[in-house]
């Protein structure tokens, strides 16, 4: 099945639970199949992905029209880095599951129009081009965001990595 | 302040910049403290959430659940006696057999993709469009700026091969921003450039090559279109809509017939 990880890691960090991430990819692979979505240049990723997306904003949409208004998602895993950061914990294996945790959360509370270029750079590996496809903007505008993401993040980040917040020029 | 080359480190970092631009890069970062630092946040957040972010494949029991939902999907297909229309058909077939894993079905999903192989192979297209993404990296856009026909169109020709079709259509929706030479298919072509929306339109043209144009395309949502008049062929690329490129071609092709007139202006 052609970058069926790719979409589900995409929707994994659209969705807010993994039961959601399952439901989206299964709606975009059916939608893919229906050919209701045009291939659209050469790029089956890109393609896949920009349904992927769509499908992520149709059911946010309709979720809203049910009135269905979201809860605020609890960070489970920033509260648990809270505690761990305070008393370091001297196994190397959850040290490096906490920093997971830490950029994982960190990454989770960047807006969604910086977090999505950031994963499809980084994560997915695609080019500026695919990632303009997929995002419906223009390239300027890719660029931009993804700076934006990477220099928020990296402010975070170095707090983090510190312990103790620091000022950022 | 944030050095104005910031972007551009970044483009160099994320390996979208050609050989030369790549050169003018290094040597800024030379002198920029700043973008040498940049650089080095660039590489070690990408090692960050490369190395400490969980890899995460689809599940098996997701795997599971859409081939069942795709075996149902091809039930109801077959039983109401559906039939996809061609243009679907090689997209749907390469999901059947990537699916199902069946020869049948995995040979003709290779077949299609054999028939439409060629149509992605273009390397004129591919030139088009990679010209058109440098001319949306900073400072790559347009080499003489102006809204005017008469500044834009004599500069054509001091800097170019060619001498295309220049006119403002601004009421229209199309605005003239100015022009830029490229190089393209061994030779200098001009590139007029246009504002529509928030999109740009690049308008490339260069002296007639007297073979068949290409087809009109779509690469990574890059749509172009081909067209020749008098002794030039011209392409007009942007991520518009198609049929708002469509609505410049159909602008400036009907303005290159009656070109005598535009001299008399």
């Amino acid at each position: 099945m052609p970058h069926l990880d790719a979409a589900y890691r995409f929707a994994r960090w659209l969705a807010r639970s993994p039961d959601d991430a399952d439901d989206l990819v299964q709606e975009a692979i059916l939608r893919a199949f229906r050919g209701f979505d045009a291939l659209r240049g050469s790029d089956m990723k890109a393609w896949l992905l920009t349904i992927v997306r769509n499908c992520h904003f149709t059911a946010l949409k309709q979720e809203q029209r049910r009135g269905l208004v979201p809860l605020p998602e609890e960070h489970d895993a920033q509260d648990g880095h809270a505690l761990i950061a305070s008393t370091p914990d001297p196994e190397s294996e959850s040290i490096q599951r906490d920093e997971q945790h830490t950029l994982e959360s960190l990454i989770s509370g960047l807006p969604d129009v910086h977090r999505e270029v950031l994963i499809l750079r980084e994560i997915e590996d695609m080019d500026y081009r695919d990632i303009a496809a997929v995002t419906n903007v223009p390239l300027g505008t890719v660029m931009s965001r993804l700076a934006r993401a990477r220099s928020a993040l990296k402010k975070q980040w170095l707090r983090h990595n510190d312990g103790v917040p620091r000022a950022v020029p | 302040m944030q050095c104005p080359e910031s972007l551009r480190v970044q483009a160099y970092f994320d390996d979208e910049v050609d050989s030369v631009t790549a050169a003018g890069i290094e040597q800024h970062m030379e002198h920029c403290a700043e973008c040498r630092a940049l650089l080095q946040d660039l590489e070690q957040l990408r090692a960050a959430m490369q190395q400490e972010l969980p890899y995460l494949r689809a599940p098996a029991a997701l795997r599971a659940r859409l081939s069942r939902a795709l075996d149902q999907e091809r039930a109801a297909e077959s039983s109401l006696g559906l039939r996809w229309p061609r243009w679907r058909w090689p997209v749907q077939s390469f999901w059947v057999g990537s699916f199902s894993g069946g020869f049948a079905t995995a040979a003709v999903a290779i077949l299609a993709f054999v028939i439409w192989a060629p149509r992605f192979a273009n390397p004129l297209a591919d030139d088009l469009v990679g010209a058109h993404l440098r001319s949306l990296m900073p400072d790559h856009l347009i080499d003489v700026v102006s809204t005017d026909k008469h500044t834009v169109k004599p500069w054509f020709a001091g800097h170019t091969d060619v001498s295309p079709v220049v006119a403002d259509f601004e009421p229209q929706g199309y605005r003239l921003i100015g022009g830029r030479a490229d190089y393209l298919d061994h030779q200098r072509a001009a590139v007029v450039v246009y504002q529509h929306g928030p999109h740009v339109i690049n308008v490339f043209s260069w002296a007639d090559s007297q073979r068949a144009l290409p087809a009109n395309a779509t690469r990574n949502g890059y749509h172009l279109i081909f067209w020749k008049s008098g002794d030039l062929e011209y392409c007009a690329v942007s991520d518009t809509a198609p049929d708002e490129l469509l609505g410049l071609v159909h602008l400036l092709q009907g303005l290159s017939t009656p070109d005598a007139r535009d001299s008399k202006n």
